[in-house]
């Protein structure tokens, strides 16, 4: 399959997809309870004052209209007013959205050479001792809940040896790039469960082409230790490790709820935690969009990126 | 009889005699811990930013306070504009002015004059007049948006009707006679902003500091407004310099504060207060009564057993208060009497305390023919301590022989959709510091959905004199009404939380601002 239409079914994949999304995060949030008149009008509201809050939001519309009205202001890059001090969302994403990415950014940056170099060497002894210490060691780091994680990185860096600041404060009027120190424990704490699960992943298809009459007719050619790793097996696991890189990446960006708000770091994450407990729906919705397109659009680059290195990959079978 | 010559003299104008009768408890509320009052001897010291961090909102934060409802909404407005003033019962006329000199009320109780300090201006240079004043109390009550707190004066006074006589002269007509306006709107957050405010960065300000940096959902930066005229303290505000930090998470606040990047966290939870008082780094200061919040639960009268007051008396001396207090606050914490607002001038502290007698409500129950009733008590996290206090108060019933349980709502949902919290057969809630009688115009009579249910005409009528009338007569109505709601409202209220703030030892003077609830900053100093 040539490059411009395996491009092609991807992208046509990804409209429906995308589409089936938002269905989901507009039924999510209208299954919150409550509705939007609750937030808007207040809790004291009279029946008068709820009445014209609703006709103002178009909330006496049925779900349908109000969905399709939404998911059309989305198409034209309109995603709605945020009840909180009524600016638009797609300014309010802009503004926290680049911080997070900055997160991911470094986190993906400790987690892809981290994850690829135990994965590989515990891959490349599968079933031996190190391959257990291993796979048991990212087995505990997964399973640890992140603000567990969190909160003994802060003990031990911030706390104990008072080495880089407890809560991440960007400087006022400035970006976190002015003061890199406060990224580095939420960096560190988003890397390690995606070290944990990417090591995993590696190790998972190392063990695989490990076993395979490749590398075993290259270790009877003498070919062995570092060499056999890098030059043999890395590449044969690459491929598979790049598309669990992509549904990482995703992970991060989104998932950073946790980290940001135990380290106080103005990111999406912590925007989508204050939007829901303040019920600011449109926001709500906004960032959910968001950042389901964004982890299609990592997982799609994923894709790309193990096709060249894979080419028998998204081949038609 | 004390208590009641003390509200009576309260109306008359002659609290500072009256505090002397009726003892120091009064007066607890103009101060919360020696460490944050200002320092006495050589003089205030000047300069210094300080750095403060609150709850605030995310990245739709705005600078007008009217539509926002956070803590650091609220600290940074007071910051900005200058207020019209605070209560504070130990002052002559009950409160403590701001901009204005007086606040004078005619014979029939139906207008209040309100008069301006001379020679003020905003940051800008230009005057702050009477004009200023009617339109930062007027124009939330056009925005929907507002937050009911800023809408309330509309509901009292007549600003239609209200008339400029002169640059410092504003008449306000009141829509029913009203003995209490000046507490109405001298409670500290009614601020003056200059007509017309576009709530820019930009704007001229009143207040203490002037915007410098303003990031939505992160914080402000605000340097010393050198127009500022304190009424009190001539050279204030004295810090060159006020940062304020949004961050929504109380443990982030203290370790914000631990790891020295703030010098005052707001707002802390029990836990997290409780850890840093053994700290002797920081110093650990609740507010007193009436800057305290009020944990309550309300009975629905929807529901068949609470329409029996037996069934409603049970359930308040079912609960143990002093536990709660105990084991939820660490004993930082005020025991409640079923009435809201204490501390407040208007507030029937003569009603006797009601004891926890888990033998009599197990009595009353069984009269009632409620022995083993099921009810489920709905909370939420909605501020610290609310779910634990449910916790206990299920327990207690629990052991009078009800059969109850607690259900406990994600945070932000439990008032999300009001109309079913209204239906909630046993609801909890919490308040704000609010005058009590105030309060149950605002949010309990007149069948307002939050009352669940209570229905009086009579006890509306008790508040509704009290509050028009002067002397005697306004105190003997005020003390009827709370003693009907004590006896027979719906209100289980059995604990009053503080405000909980850490600070480095050398912040002070932040007592002195009152309002205690949010910190103020126009005289506070920074060693």
């Amino acid at each position: 399959m040539s490059w411009s239409l395996f491009l092609l079914r991807r992208l046509a994949a990804l409209v429906p997809t995308l589409a089936a999304l938002s269905v989901l995060v507009f039924g999510a949030t209208e299954l919150l309870p409550g509705d939007a008149v609750g937030a808007v009008a207040g809790p004291d509201a009279t029946e008068a004052e709820r009445a014209a809050v609703r006709e103002r939001l178009g909330l006496d519309d049925d779900p349908v209209t109000r969905y399709l009205r939404w998911a059309g202001g989305a198409v034209r890059g309109d995603l709605g007013t945020a009840y909180t001090g009524g600016r638009a969302v797609h300014e309010l994403i802009a503004s926290r959205l680049p911080h997070s990415l900055l997160l991911a950014g470094l986190a993906l940056a400790v987690t892809v050479p981290l994850s690829i170099a135990l994965g590989l060497w515990a891959g490349s002894r599968a079933g031996r001792r190190a391959d257990r210490a291993v796979s048991t060691g990212v087995l505990l780091v997964a399973g640890l809940p992140e603000f567990v994680t969190a909160t003994a990185l802060w003990w031990l860096l911030a706390g104990e040896l008072g080495l880089l600041p407890r809560v991440s404060l960007v400087p006022l009027g400035g970006s976190p790039l002015d003061t890199p120190e406060i990224l580095v424990l939420p960096a560190l704490t988003l890397a390690a469960t995606g070290v944990a699960v990417g090591t995993r992943l590696v190790r998972s298809a190392s063990a695989e082409a490990v076993a395979s009459p490749w590398i075993e007719a290259a270790r009877l050619r003498g070919v062995g230790g570092a060499r056999l790793a890098v030059r043999h097996v890395l590449p044969g696991a690459l491929a598979p490790a790049t598309q669990a890189f992509g549904l990482i990446t995703g992970a991060l960006v989104g998932g950073a709820i946790v980290v940001e708000t135990v380290y106080g770091y103005p990111g999406i994450g912590l925007e989508l935690q204050q939007a829901v407990a303040h019920r600011d729906i449109p926001l709500v919705q906004g960032i959910a969009l968001v950042l389901c397109a964004a982890t299609l659009a990592t997982v799609l680059l994923a894709d790309l990126a193990a096709r060249a290195l894979d080419p028998r990959r998204g081949s038609l079978r | 009889m004390e208590p009641l010559a003390r509200r009576t003299l309260l109306r008359s104008g002659l609290l500072a005699a009256a505090t002397a009768v009726a003892g120091p408890a009064l007066l607890t509320g103009c101060g919360s811990g020696g460490d944050s009052s200002a320092p006495t001897g050589a003089g205030p010291r000047r300069g210094g930013t300080l750095r403060a961090a609150f709850t605030g909102a995310g990245a739709g934060e705005t600078l007008n306070h009217f539509v926002g409802g956070t803590a650091l909404d609220m600290v940074r407005a007071r910051a900005l504009h200058a207020t019209l003033g605070d209560l504070d019962p130990s002052a002559p006329d009950g409160v403590r002015y701001g901009v204005l000199e007086t606040i004078e009320v005619d014979e029939e109780l139906s207008a209040y004059t309100l008069r301006l300090r001379r020679g003020l201006t905003f940051s800008d240079g230009s005057p702050l007049t009477a004009r200023d004043v009617l339109w930062s109390l007027s124009s939330p009550a056009d925005d929907p948006a507002s937050l009911p707190v800023y809408r309330n004066p509309a509901s009292t006074f007549d600003f239609g009707g209200a008339r400029v006589e002169d640059d410092h002269t504003l008449v306000l007509p009141t829509r029913a006679p009203l003995a209490d306006g000046r507490m109405v709107l001298c409670q500290g957050n009614y601020l003056v902003l200059k007509e017309n405010s576009d709530f820019s960065p930009g704007t001229a300000t009143s207040g203490p500091f002037r915007l410098e940096e303003f990031a939505p959902g992160e914080g402000c930066l605000l340097t010393r407004n050198e127009a500022f005229s304190h009424p009190e303290a001539d050279e204030a505000p004295y810090l060159d310099g006020l940062e304020l930090r949004s961050l929504p998470d109380s443990d982030a606040r203290a370790a914000a504060l631990t790891g020295g990047q703030v010098d005052l966290a707001h707002d802390l939870s029990p836990v997290t207060a409780r850890t840093l008082r053994g700290d002797e780094r920081f110093t650990v200061t609740s507010t007193d009564p009436p800057y305290v919040s009020g944990l309550f639960f309300r009975m629905n009268l929807a529901h068949e057993p609470f329409r029996d007051p037996r069934v409603r008396t049970a359930f308040k001396l079912a609960a143990d208060r002093e536990a709660m207090v105990e084991s939820v606050f660490f004993g930082d914490a005020t025991v409640g009497n079923d009435l809201l607002g204490p501390g407040f001038p208007d507030y029937a502290d003569e009603i006797e305390q009601r004891p926890f007698d888990p033998d009599r409500a197990r009595r009353l129950l069984r009269e009632a023919g409620a022995e083993g009733m099921r009810v489920t008590l709905t909370t939420g996290p909605e501020t610290p301590g609310m779910v634990e206090v449910a916790t206990l108060y299920v327990e207690n019933l629990v052991a009078v022989g009800v059969e109850a349980t607690l259900e406990e709502l994600p945070a932000g949902q439990l008032f999300a959709d009001y109309p079913a919290y209204a239906r909630l057969p046993l609801a909890a809630s919490f308040s704000v510091p609010t005058p009590a009688l105030p309060l149950y115009q605002m949010s309990y009579g007149a069948r307002n959905p939050a009352a669940l249910g209570w229905d009086r005409p009579d006890v509306d009528e008790l508040v509704a004199t009290a509050r028009g009338t002067s002397g005697e007569e306004s105190a003997r109505a005020g003390l009827a009404a709370q003693r009907t709601l004590w006896e027979e409202g719906n209100t289980i209220a059995p604990v009053f939380k503080p405000f909980t703030t850490a600070h480095v030892p050398g912040v002070a003077g932040v007592a002195d601002d009152l309002f205690e609830q949010f910190p103020g900053f126009s005289r506070a100093t920074l060693s």
